[in-house]
């Protein structure tokens, strides 16, 4: 286990270092923030008791409400990214810092209150150099409390594109790639530690250097945010993908061949960047540009079609492209060649034992085998029940199993028939046989690259560039290149680039 | 001059001052005393408007304190608390300039004003000047309570208790202390305590409250001499003060009427045994007239040897 976390670490090091780095400056950014709104609040409503015990019960309501559901909420209002997560986490943050501020600032020794009034202080003065100072433990402790909150929820950035430690936890969830997800995990409980041991060292300092400092990493944060606005490439394009390696493989070679066809375009990747229709969302909103996604799923999942989605894939891919076109003016490029649609696979040895070449030959031999399905596929209806009706046939037993776990069941002989994604690297892996679907009951996917009518039209080189790919890749170099890169996990970029040159599509 | 007139304060419907009604002179040491909870420390936390009264005005040289501007006018009080009330995160010389700070005085005017201020109240400048408060001992905070109180040269200063908390070694050095600055400055001191002995050791002028109303007031020998009241005489306690009045001799069974010839004068300051001892010293013969009685020199032989035969309450 420790040898493959060094080793994925050695192979990931400048990407994980990035992440750890957008965690630190996501992170930090929501606790400035908070603490540039939570501090002067509770300075105002110390003297109304009232409502400082509302604004108090706001913020413990706000902290209930699931991070998950905060960043559903945000997605309409403030897209995805960042800018959402950042938000979500000083919604987060808020509470233990106004509670510990307001308090702090409540419970000063009255005697003191009254010396300083009675003293004829200014209010500035009573403020800064006493009420604050007395104060300062509990605001720190305050600010402590809420930076290993927000380090930790921060993991959660990675699920709206925010990027950071919680990329890897995801990756690894998804992927299970155990290396990836400790990682992140690991990561991240580090990186909350170190932020809250360096928060009491920095507790010795004096309030005016503390001041002084959270001043200096302001400027020199707002200097850098402007610096790299201003500094933004005018002609960059964001392409992203969905988790998971084969998103991945594909957008490098999306880079690489715009790269080829025009060297001014600036290519940025957003790898792991999140589900389907928070993809499709940000697509929508031009925070990204491309994404590869399949017909099936444009039919089923957004465009929302009533007919029953053909299964022809050239059909397909054609109701697909119009109806992004009438619905959200969206340009849907050709597919490529191979599909990632649902199938049923079993053992070599119980295809060769049974005879079973197509889904139609479970009929036969059905209730003497055992399965074990996706939780999602289990109970779909263009899942495990439909394809039970149209096939007519039954199985010994059914369970619901993890997607990656059930690969590891059927090659251990556990059970004996499961679904899969045609282009699963464990279908290599485990040399399992995939049953045709004789009677194309499941939809056709095929990938393709998506973009808004408007990028196309604007984009030209862009659309040349993906074109290229159109009808290439079959199911099989598809499966290749996953397996290289989730089992073998080499790195995407270099798969991508090697069946670009060797398929003579990079020059 | 600070005058009260009809000051009454009410809190939550009770009295805390009832109509009360003084004048404090300039230059004056005036001590408020009266058991906790009678009201003295609100009526002395009137002067700097800590406390508004509900009725009535408080005037400081002919000014009533509620026209004045709040700030200005507190920076120009000095004010002891009963803790000392230095903030525990600032220095000494922090803590000192408080108010200096706020009047904006140039930095080395306040530190020579700081240093100045500490040797009269006996704490070294260059040992404790960068001490925090909770490297003090309670005698040394207090020290510094006074420093900071006394630093913007006020004309006034209000001590709300300042010695309550402290040891009786450390008290009486401080009342000591008090007792020197102010015959070597010319401020106003209002001073609160709750200790009859304080009250008169301190005292030019002392004023009793009792359940918010003013009993009475005037020089302590005076009122010591005529109580007004059975309650000021048992808060005095005059009889077991240690003070010993002529009324006492009397009281004793001594003295004789008038005779026809005799040349008696009536004493003119505290009325007790050590002032009369002292004046029979210079002229053993004099004779003194109390309450229409004549008192010799033997009169006070026989009392002063009696007093060596009952039990004390002492």
């Amino acid at each position: 286990m420790i040898d493959e976390v060094v080793a994925y670490v050695d192979k990931n090091a400048a990407a994980i270092m990035q992440a750890l780095w957008q965690h630190i400056e996501i992170s930090l950014i929501a606790i400035l923030i908070t603490i540039v709104i939570a501090i002067p609040l509770a300075i105002g409503l110390v003297n109304r008791p009232k409502i400082g015990e509302i604004i108090s019960q706001i913020a413990g309501v706000i902290q209930t409400i699931p991070s998950l559901a905060v960043l559903g909420i945000l997605i309409p209002f403030v897209g995805i990214g960042t800018v959402p997560a950042i938000i979500a986490l000083v919604l987060y943050a808020i509470m233990p810092i106004f509670q510990n501020t307001y308090a702090g600032l409540t419970h000063i020794d009255p005697v003191l209150l009254e010396a300083a009034d009675a003293l004829g202080v200014t209010k500035r003065f009573k403020l800064f150099r006493i009420e604050l100072p007395l104060a300062m433990p509990m605001i720190l402790s305050g600010i402590r409390i809420a930076t290993v909150l927000v380090i930790g929820t921060a993991t959660l950035a990675a699920l709206i594109g925010g990027g950071g430690l919680g990329t890897y936890i995801l990756l690894g969830i998804q992927t299970n790639n155990n290396a990836a997800l400790i990682v992140g995990a690991v990561l991240s409980a580090i990186l909350a530690l170190v932020a809250s041991w360096l928060i009491k060292v920095l507790s010795q300092f004096s309030f005016k250097k503390l001041g002084i400092g959270v001043l200096v990493v302001l400027i020199l944060g707002g200097a850098g945010l402007g610096w790299s606005l201003f500094n933004k490439p005018s002609q960059t394009i964001t392409i992203a993908g969905k988790m998971g390696g084969e998103p991945e493989i594909l957008i490098n070679m999306y880079k690489d061949l715009v790269k080829q066809e025009s060297l001014q375009t600036k290519v940025q990747l957003k790898p792991n960047f999140g589900g389907t229709s928070f993809l499709f969302k940000a697509l929508q909103s031009d925070q990204i540009d491309v994404y590869p996604e399949f017909t099936g799923t444009v039919l089923q999942s957004l465009v929302h079609s009533p007919k029953k989605v053909n299964s022809e894939p050239q059909l397909a891919y054609r109701d697909a492209k119009n109806a992004l076109s009438q619905k959200f003016h969206m340009r849907y490029l050709k597919p490529m060649a191979y599909q990632n649609g649902y199938a049923i696979t079993v053992r070599q040895s119980t295809a060769k034992k049974y005879h079973l070449r197509t889904i139609a030959d479970l009929q036969r031999v059905g209730s003497q085998l055992t399965g074990a399905f996706d939780p999602d596929f289990y109970q779909q209806s263009d899942g495990y029940p439909g394809l039970r009706k149209a096939y007519h046939f039954q199985l010994k037993s059914v369970r619901t199993m993890e997607p990656s776990l059930r690969y590891v069941a059927l090659a251990d002989g556990r059970v004996d028939v499961t679904d899969a994604y045609t282009t699963d690297p464990q279908i290599r892996e485990y040399h399992l046989v995939v049953l045709k679907d004789s009677k194309q009951f499941f939809p056709p996917y095929q990938g393709a690259p998506l973009m808004t009518d408007q990028f196309a039209k604007t984009h030209p080189q862009v659309v040349r560039a993906l074109s290229r790919l159109a009808g290439k890749i079959t199911t099989r170099d598809m499966q290749e290149m996953n397996y290289q890169v989730t089992v073998k996990h080499r790195s995407a970029a270099a798969v991508a680039k090697q069946y670009l040159q060797q398929h003579h599509l990079l020059k | 001059m600070i005058e009260f007139t009809n000051v009454t304060k009410k809190f939550d419907g009770q009295f805390a001052l009832k109509d009360l009604n003084l004048t404090i002179d300039d230059g004056e040491l005036f001590v408020l005393v009266g058991p906790s909870g009678s009201g003295k420390t609100t009526l002395l936390k009137t002067i700097n408007r800590l406390v508004v009264p509900t009725s009535g005005t408080v005037k400081i040289d002919g000014e009533d304190v509620a026209d004045s501007h709040l700030q200005k006018l507190r920076r120009h009080i000095g004010y002891v608390l009963q803790t000392g009330a230095l903030f525990p995160n600032m220095t000494v010389e922090q803590n000192a300039t408080i108010q200096l700070d706020n009047l904006g005085w140039p930095a080395q005017k306040k530190h020579d004003r700081v240093v100045e201020l500490m040797s009269k109240v006996n704490l070294d400048p260059d040992q404790f000047l960068n001490r925090m408060p909770d490297e003090l001992s309670g005698g040394e905070a207090q020290r510094v309570g006074i420093v900071r109180a006394l630093a913007a040269r006020p004309k006034l200063v209000l001590m709300d208790e300042p010695f309550s908390a402290l040891d009786p070694v450390s008290r009486r050095q401080l009342q000591k202390i008090i007792l020197n600055l102010h015959q070597q400055i010319d401020t106003t001191i209002v001073f609160v305590t709750h200790d009859m002995h304080e009250a008169f050791l301190l005292a030019d002028r002392l004023a009793v409250i009792h359940n918010g109303v003013l009993l009475q007031e005037g020089e302590p020998d005076y009122l010591m001499a005529n109580p007004a009241d059975e309650f000021v005489k048992r808060f005095f306690d005059v009889d077991n003060s240690g003070t010993r009045l002529l009324k006492q001799v009397l009281n004793a069974g001594l003295g004789r009427p008038v005779g026809k010839d005799d040349q008696a004068i009536t004493l003119q300051n505290s009325q007790t045994v050590y002032e009369w001892a002292g004046l029979l010293e210079k002229n053993p013969s004099q004779l003194i007239l109390v309450d229409g009685a004549i008192l010799t020199q033997s009169d006070l032989i026989s009392y002063v040897a009696d007093l060596g035969k009952e039990p004390t309450n002492d």
